[in-house]
């Protein structure tokens, strides 16, 4: 008996709760499933389904199984997507992706530093969003990534997580602008945020930021392709937040924001269960390495070290 | 339910967690005829202060075999009480107070002082082997309230603001880890609760007081949000640390639908105020109950 296929097949039943719909999930005859799940249940001596007229009803025994046998098929995948590295050239691949905002420079540095630090291994990089990120390594089919937080990170490991403030690249009106920005003067501008759904948790933690500072925007205008962000700044009357190594089209300029209110934080991540594996440590020190030199990060340990906190303590604990 | 419209279910409530910015896992049990909807039900979580109705059972059970009197009066001194922002725990002073008492101020405003109290009375593995003989096999204590609130601090090197602008240290807290902290699963904890309303977890009258005090806890933003029905009743416990937002409890309708619904949630953000995270909870909770209860016309 291929036992996984016959976990796959009583888990499909225990989630659809019906025979006949299982097994059109799984593209296969009812009573070949049904037989399956027979013998599944012979070899555990163990009754998993109670037939009924409305369909397959989970036991007290078949549901402890469940808890089981989901974790199994995890670890399953996890199995073959291994097999599938090591088939598809050995360990001489390393899948990796960056997000769509990472400087061009970084990227570049990022490549090049890979090359160099590791003649062996080839670095296959493609430019995926935080969620497509998180999904592609909890499904196995991607080594490490580079995030940009917050995201939840629950099973990942991370690596040094680097930070720069974020200024403001507003309308160039020819008057010399006078030391840094206060978050506030913006108040009653338009600002141009990338799509909240690519980034609810980020989204939210900027408009929060920008709300206690003073500036309540007027509308906030969803935005991420550099001809369009800068347009909108052109117009006159938007505002966009960028960090000080972003290139400034003419006509603009970039504004420091008073006591460095926004941060942005930026790592590497890969699966807690890859800890270890030389390529994955060795992306992350290039990742490390690049968005110092050429990003201006420094690790977000030393800024708050410097006291230089982008988000305010909490008033109490966070435990109720 | 049909298998489609379970699936419909699921896909609405991923999308609300979404939209929220948290990771979402929940199950939703109807009490009586035991349909239901989960997505993660059986995936562990860290449980953090929604272990008190664990607490608050195993108390109760202890109870009805006179192994403790709930009434009776237990000194809590100031030195060595466990903090945190509500109740005795918030207190100055020495305080004077019933077993029972401790535990209403452990369930309503989730008082970690009060429930460390009853954590010392009864032990940690007293709770475990209570959730076992439930037939909760994956449910662990491994933390009282004041373990947990160190290893927290452990884990910061003693400065808790880090957590606040380090991701990367919050991939590191114990507590988050449910592997490694106070543990169960949404579908255990919907268990648990069915069997308070159905008087199989305790003595009837021990599960009223239960039930009771599960009603009256304070907060509204979480599970209640959901159901801002004056005729519905909702009663919960909430369970919070950084970047998670719980609560578990029991939503009963005036055509006596009861539901139990135990919702997890997981933020991206670090930050302690989150109302939309928070009010997630609800509309998950909503979702999942309105999908197990018959239409109005199409009931038995």
């Amino acid at each position: 008996m291929d036992l996984i296929k016959h976990v796959r097949y009583f888990v499909a039943v225990a989630e659809e709760g019906h025979f006949g719909r299982a097994a059109a999930r799984l593209g296969m005859a009812q009573p070949s499933l049904s037989q399956r799940i027979q013998r599944l249940e012979r070899e555990y001596g163990v009754r998993l389904f109670d037939r009924t007229s409305r369909g397959a009803e989970l036991t007290e025994g078949g549901r402890l199984m469940l808890a089981e046998a989901r974790p199994l098929l995890e670890r399953a995948d996890a199995l073959e997507g291994m097999a599938a590295r090591v088939r598809s050239g050995a360990a001489g691949l390393l899948r990796a992706a960056v997000p769509p905002e990472l400087d061009s420079a970084v990227v570049a540095a990022l490549v090049s530093g890979f090359r160099e630090g590791s003649p062996g291994v080839r670095l296959e990089l493609r430019e995926r969003g935080a969620q497509a990120q998180l999904a592609e390594l909890a499904a196995g089919s991607l080594d490490a990534g580079v995030l940009r937080h917050p995201v939840d990170v629950a099973g990942l490991a991370l690596g040094e997580v680097m930070s720069r403030p974020l200024g403001a690249v507003v309308p160039d009106d020819g008057s010399a602008p006078a030391g840094p920005l206060a978050l506030g003067e913006l108040t009653g501008r338009d600002l141009v945020l990338f799509p909240r759904p690519s980034g609810p948790a980020l989204h939210d933690e900027i408009l929060a930021t920008c709300r206690r500072h003073g500036f309540e925007p007027g509308t906030v205008i969803a935005g991420r392709d550099p001809a369009f962000v800068t347009g909108m700044v052109l117009s006159g009357t938007a505002v966009a937040f960028a960090p000080r190594e972003r290139e400034v089209p003419a006509g603009a300029v970039w504004r420091e924001l008073a006591g460095a209110p926004l941060l942005e934080r930026v790592s590497s991540a890969w699966l807690r269960s890859r800890q270890g594996d030389p390529a994955v440590e060795l992306f992350a020190a290039v990742v490390e390495a690049a968005l110092a030199e050429y990003g201006g990060m420094i690790p977000v340990a030393q800024t708050v070290a410097a006291g230089r906190l982008g988000a305010p303590v909490p008033r109490l604990g966070f435990t109720v | 339910m049909s298998g489609a419209a379970t699936g419909a279910v699921r896909t609405r409530l991923r999308a609300v967690f979404a939209d929220a910015g948290v990771t979402g896992q929940l199950h939703a049990l109807d009490l009586d005829s035991g349909a239901e909807v989960g997505i993660g039900a059986d995936s562990l979580v860290s449980t953090a202060s929604t272990h008190k109705l664990c607490l608050a059972v195993t108390v109760q059970r202890l109870a009805d075999t006179k192994a403790l009197d709930p009434t009776e009066q237990v000194e809590v001194p100031v030195d060595g009480r466990t903090p945190g922002g509500t109740g005795v725990a918030m207190l100055r002073d020495p305080v004077r107070m019933s077993l029972r008492d401790l535990l209403a101020l452990a369930l309503t405003v989730s008082d970690n002082a009060a429930a460390d109290v009853l954590y010392d009375r009864v032990g940690l593995a007293g709770v475990n082997r209570a959730m076992t003989e439930l037939g909760l096999t994956r449910t662990l204590a491994v933390h009282t309230g004041r373990d947990l609130l160190a290893t927290i601090d452990e884990d910061c090197g003693g400065d808790q603001a880090r957590l606040l602008v380090d991701p990367g240290l919050t991939t590191r807290l114990r507590v988050l880890d449910p592997e490694r902290t106070n543990r169960s699963t949404p579908r255990e904890l919907t268990r648990l609760l069915a069997a308070l309303w159905h008087d199989e977890a305790c003595t009837p009258e021990r599960a009223a007081e239960l039930r009771s005090m599960l009603a009256h806890q304070v907060w509204p933003h979480r599970l209640a949000s959901g159901f801002p029905f004056d005729d519905v009743r909702v009663s919960g416990k909430t369970g919070t640390l950084p970047t998670l937002r719980h609560e578990v409890g029991v939503v009963e309708y005036p055509d006596g639908g009861r539901y139990a619904v135990a919702v997890f949630t997981r933020a991206a953000r670090t930050a302690a105020n989150q109302p939309a995270a928070d009010a997630a909870i609800g509309t998950a909770a909503r979702l999942a109950v309105e999908s197990l209860r018959v239409p109005p016309g199409r009931g038995a």
